[in-house]
């Protein structure tokens, strides 16, 4: 537990230093809640801004998630992941703090992502209806975060993993529910929409939103995002000998 | 039962032996593994700090077996890697906290501060390691290793790509680490750096070690006075009573002798003879250069001297 505490903070302590891509990953979720949740002439619903933010905020949980995939590989290349398993602190401690880290720099994004959401008019929600929604993000999050890892270190190539980043993020986004209820979705787009995994926390959210406990796609999310940690320890065990 | 034990320890990458069958026995010591690139030093580090599985065989450092109790033997040890690795965006003393925390010491702090003293670095402990040089980054990697006080400490090539100043810093550091009681395991390519500063050496070569033992010992054993000869051509090594032919590096071929002064005007006037065109020739004191050319050559070539191997070189280099 100590060791991925202080592997944490290494992190936070990096993120923080390298100062322009703190402000640089909150430009495009910011850009889209504004053009597209103020601007767009849309009537699906009557507050769009409302019925877009979750999406908005998964959409920032997801690409800090995607771009963390990136940090443990670096680790590796650059010859710190030997130091550190050299070091008698648990082999585990790495990868769970790694994790750890990129779900709560998320979760710092979302929030500010949050706060300019109701500051340019989205409704205010209960205290415990925050709650809820940390709950679902910090789920969400862990699942993207060790899922970008696995494959980050799978892969072992900067080159190759940052064109995977952007072959998916872009699709797996407009491919959910964030922009669009499934009622005004064509056929096709319903059918991938439902088995996405973004859209499961995007509904969740919006469930929350209605007051609505969304037992079932918080559920879904926790069992799909235990599967993908095992996984995740499983490669990292494998690349660690 | 010394510090760090291995006994026929053997790595293949696949069809590659990059570790063939090597036996060691380290003590409170430097001890140098001595090689040119690619002779197996850095996967040999790599198996002792747990780091790589062996394809067979074993080792044990503190009397703890490097496979069975990996985490204990990473207790015992520190090591530094050959290729740096700082964070260039933490200062020195974070750099050196972190690792303190890492290992779990008591007052990560004050023994921080104490191993950055000691490496000389507490005047730029908070500066950016990005503003260090490569020496100092080198020491930070030390004063890293150093806050949990380890049985044996292994670095991978320490002075590669310093100047020569901080070559000669780094390796006082280690001296004196040695001096406070740990066992030193460090790998180099330099030749003279193993002999001024290393207890004992073990020269590798394609996986095997070739000789092992203080380089003082190796060369007196080995060797009195040496011979080089630069000459034209080939040349078969002639019959001498009293000179030994000891190998060849491109156009220089050396000999030992146990009474130099006598043989050079011998050897001369034998090669001579014998229509090889001398061009230069020198006495000097053996070095470990020396020491590495013979155990390789009699490692490599059993039957002497590979004639024809020389002549495709001299070819190749018209
Ligand atoms: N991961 C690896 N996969 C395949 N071959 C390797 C690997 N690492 C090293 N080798 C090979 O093993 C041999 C020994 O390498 P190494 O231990 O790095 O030598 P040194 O540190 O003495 O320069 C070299 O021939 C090298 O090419
Ligand atoms: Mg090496």
């Amino acid at each position: 537990m100590r060791g991925i505490i202080t592997f944490i903070q290494r992190d936070f302590l990096r993120w923080e230093r390298g100062r322009v891509a703190v402000i640089s990953a909150l430009i495009m979720p910011a850009a889209w809640l504004i053009f597209v949740g103020l601007a767009l002439p849309v009537q699906f619903t009557g507050n769009y801004l409302d019925f877009i933010t979750p999406g908005i905020l998964v959409m920032t949980m997801l690409s800090a998630g995607l771009s963390g995939g990136a940090l443990l590989m670096f680790d590796k290349i650059l010859g710190f992941l030997n130091k550190f398993l050299a070091l008698p602190t648990p082999r585990e401690s790495i990868l769970f703090g790694k994790i750890l880290f990129i779900t709560g720099r998320g979760i710092i994004q979302t929030t500010i992502i949050l706060i300019i959401a109701v500051i340019i008019g989205a409704s205010l929600l209960q205290p415990l209806q925050y709650v809820m929604i940390y709950i679902v993000l910090f789920a969400f999050g862990i699942l993207i975060s060790s899922f970008a890892t696995t494959v980050a270190l799978y892969l072992e190539d900067h080159d190759s993993y940052a064109a995977f980043n952007t072959m998916i993020s872009m699709p797996l986004f407009f491919t959910s529910s964030a922009l669009m209820p499934y009622d005004v979705m064509p056929g096709w787009l319903r059918a991938i929409a439902v088995l996405n995994p973004l859209s499961f926390a995007i509904d969740a959210i919006r469930d929350i939103g209605y007051g609505i406990i969304p037992v079932l796609p918080l559920a879904t999310l926790l069992g799909i995002a235990c599967f993908v940690i095992v996984l995740c320890s499983h490669v990292f065990r494998k690349v660690t000998i | 039962m010394s510090i760090i034990e291995t006994n026929e320890l053997v790595k293949y990458y696949d069809d590659l032996c990059a570790v063939d069958h090597v036996t060691l026995s380290i003590d409170k010591e430097v001890f140098g593994l001595l090689g040119p690139n690619g002779s197996g030093k850095t996967t040999t580090v790599l198996m002792l700090t747990t780091l790589l599985r062996p394809t067979s065989g074993n080792a044990s450092i503190c009397g703890h077996d490097i496979q069975k109790h990996a985490e204990r033997v990473r207790s015992a040890i520190s090591y530094v890697p050959q290729d740096m690795a700082v964070d260039i965006k933490l200062t020195g003393r974070e750099n050196v906290m972190f690792f303190a925390k890492l290992y779990g010491i008591p007052s990560p702090k004050d023994k921080a501060d104490e191993a950055l003293a000691l490496m000389e670095l507490s005047e730029r402990a908070d500066d950016l390691t990005r503003t260090y040089s490569g020496g100092m980054r080198r020491r930070l990697e030390l004063a890293q290793a150093l806050v949990h006080e380890p049985s044996a400490l292994f670095l991978d090539e320490p002075t590669l790509g310093l100047d020569v100043a901080a070559r000669k810093k780094i390796w006082e550091h280690i001296g004196s680490l040695s001096r406070r009681g740990m066992s030193i395991f460090v790998t180099t390519h330099y030749m003279d750096e193993a002999d001024r500063f290393c207890d004992r050496v073990g020269i590798i070569n394609r996986g095997k070690i070739a000789a092992c033992g203080s380089p003082e010992e190796l060369k007196t054993n080995l060797m009195n006075d040496i011979i080089t000869v630069r000459i034209e051509g080939m040349c078969q090594p002639p019959d001498l009573e009293g000179v030994w032919y000891v190998g060849r590096q491109e156009d220089e071929i050396s000999f030992t002798a146990e009474n130099g002064k006598e043989a050079l005007p011998a050897l001369a006037e034998t090669l001579t003879r014998n229509n090889v065109k001398v061009r230069a020739m020198s006495l000097r004191e053996p070095t470990l250069d020396d020491v590495f050319l013979q155990a390789v050559g009699q490692q490599e070539e059993p039957h002497g001297f590979a004639d024809s191997k020389f002549r495709m070189m001299l070819r190749r280099r018209r």
